[in-house]
């Protein structure tokens, strides 16, 4: 399968990543190598992928769930102290113009 | 005794104190991490301090078997204030505050953190040579590389810079570089070990475990780390007391199911083989079985895995930790720079098929499928083990790589987690152990495979061959 170069961008874009023009050419061919090796489950599911039955699926039991209790959270210092937060919040550049 | 068990017993008959410990495998490692590069962070400080509270707990009689002995964790693996880095550029100067669950049990019991081990750059590789630090070595030789993506905890127990490490396996990151150095990794059942403040790669595939120089130290070392946690809403109970390993395997039904022999080094073949005719010898039952959906396993475990990751990844945005781009326009702007910044490019590569496979009009095609097809690959272990007690596979198709291999075609690369990632597909327990050394006089590993929750099996059984076919793990000495 191929991608287009607008495709790749379409899906960086998602991602939050950016490929600059001069690295794309030789993503693109990797990534097509990537998507190929996957497409051979295609090949491996025998009539409609619909039709195989799910089995196992784990479901939560409600008895483990903890009680809806407030517990104590992280101190501020402590989740502040891998950023330079400022008066008690994490700082970014100005959003609202 | 297992080293572990010695260890412990001279730390209680007072021969040794773990300070005098912790001070002797300091040097040790201050000799040879210089050239394995096996820590990325050594904390020998609080090692010391730790081991003098370590004295006093046994001096009162308050220890257990890992009070005292130094280990290591992988740098995925969160400590309180400590770097914890997954040995990426996006999470540089990051110091958690809270500890892993596994290293809050551990550290209760008196353990002796020595540092962080070097990785593949969060868990995503084979060699461990997409680290931001660059590759740990081989210790039983350097122009090989680790294996991976827990390449730094092999190397590090291989070299004796710990008695024991935990690593993290998604698709066979404990089993494979155990193999390549020549240690036992254990890869637990999905769910037996809390993954609380474990830096999730893929959640549905993730499982923290030991690797250490015998099969009864990963008993030990399991033991401790074991059980049901409400931070993990995946974890499991587990069964109460001690693993008790008989090693004994009359009777026992080994299945060997060919797809794991397709395609593998024959000299790896023949090593299997042997062991297997061991098992035959002391009257376990071998019979050839065939696990057909296994032949998908490869492609159905990078869609699911890279689908995970995508979105666990999303959160590296550079506001609240790690690194953080200097120039950028706003703030969309500056979470693009930091992320294509941070990640290495095998990184980006797995967020980008993970999107992509996630995607509206692919997701039917890819993800859905392949979660299809992982139900499939359970469904076949399920009846596999309806008949069978244990499986026997070899851990990896190949021995170590040299260093600079994975330069090549990145399928290749992928192509050698063949024999691991059916395991974390169905969730099941697996151990791996050396069986022996190829020309060239790099180890070989083989697989124990039990069903979900039989974890006492695959290391019982690893034990009987670890003792019958005479395996002592020598630690390596002499690194050329």
């Amino acid at each position: 399968m191929s991608v287009t170069e607008k495709q790749l961008k379409s899906f960086a874009r998602l991602a939050r990543l950016d490929f600059p023009d001069s690295e794309l050419e030789a993503f693109k061919g990797e990534f097509e190598e990537m998507i190929a090796f996957c497409d051979s489950i295609n090949s491996s599911v025998q009539g409609d992928a619909a039709s195989i039955r799910e089995v196992g699926s784990r479901r939560i039991e409600w008895e483990d769930l903890r009680e809806d209790v407030v517990q104590q959270s992280l101190p501020e210092e402590k989740i502040l102290s891998n950023v330079n937060g400022e008066n008690g919040y994490f700082t970014v550049k100005r959003v609202v113009k | 005794m297992s080293r572990i068990q010695q260890l412990s017993s001279a730390l209680r008959d007072k021969k040794i104190s773990s300070e005098e410990l912790t001070i002797e495998y300091v040097k040790r490692t201050e000799r040879l991490n210089p050239v394995l590069n096996a820590y990325v962070c050594t904390t020998f400080a609080e090692a010391i301090d730790n081991a003098r509270a370590a004295d006093k707990l046994i001096a009162k009689g308050e220890g257990t078997l890992l009070t005292g002995i130094p280990m290591a964790l992988k740098d995925n693996i969160a400590t309180d204030g400590l770097p914890t880095t997954c040995c990426s550029k996006i999470l540089q100067g990051y110091r958690p505050y809270y500890d892993a669950a596994v290293w809050q049990k551990l550290k209760s019991q008196g353990a002796v953190l020595m540092g962080k081990t070097n990785m593949d750059e969060f868990a995503m590789g084979s060699t461990s040579e997409t680290s931001v630090y660059g590759a740990p070595l081989n210790p039983v030789n350097t122009a090989h590389v680790t294996g991976g993506s827990s390449g730094g905890s092999a190397a590090a127990v291989k070299a004796d810079m710990a008695v024991y490490a935990l690593g993290s396996d998604t698709g066979g990151s404990i089993r494979q570089p155990a193999a390549f150095c020549g240690a036992v990794g254990f890869k637990p059942t999905y769910g037996a070990v809390s993954r609380y403040g474990l830096i999730a790669y893929g959640s549905s595939l993730d499982q923290i475990g030991p690797l250490t120089s015998s099969v009864q130290d990963a008993a030990i070392v399991y033991d401790a780390i074991r059980g049901k946690d409400v931070r993990d809403q995946t974890s499991l109970c587990t069964p109460q007391g001690e693993t008790k390993l008989t090693g004994d395997v009359k009777g026992l039904k080994i299945g060997v199911a060919d797809e794991f022999f397709e395609g593998i080094n024959p000299e790896i073949k023949s090593a299997i083989d042997a062991a297997i005719c061991l098992y035959e010898r002391a009257g376990a039952q071998v019979k050839r079985i065939s696990i057909p959906a296994l032949k998908s396993a490869l492609p159905v475990y990078y869609i699911i895995a890279c689908a995970e990751a995508s979105s666990n990844l999303g959160r590296y945005d550079g506001i609240r930790y790690g690194f953080r781009a200097k120039d950028y326009a706003d703030i969309d702007d500056m979470v693009v720079k930091t992320r294509t910044q941070g990640f290495g490019r095998e990184v980006k590569k797995r967020i980008m098929l993970g999107t992509y496979v996630l995607s509206s009009g692919y997701f039917d095609a890819y993800y859905k499928k392949a979660c299809l097809i992982r139900q499939q690959i359970i469904s076949e272990f399920k009846n596999v083990f309806s008949d069978c007690d244990i499986l026997i596979a070899p851990a990896a198709p190949v021995t170590a790589f040299t260093l600079g291999y994975s330069g090549g075609n990145p399928i290749e690369m992928y192509l050698s987690d063949v024999c691991t990632v059916p395991v974390n597909i169905a969730g099941l327990p697996a151990v791996s152990l050396p069986c022996g050394k190829d020309k060239q006089g790099l180890p070989i590993g083989m697989q124990v495979i039990a069903d979900r929750l039989c974890d006492g099996t695959a290391l019982s059984a690893a034990l009987f061959f670890e003792k019958e076919a005479g395996i002592v793990i020598e630690n390596q000495g002499d690194i050329k």
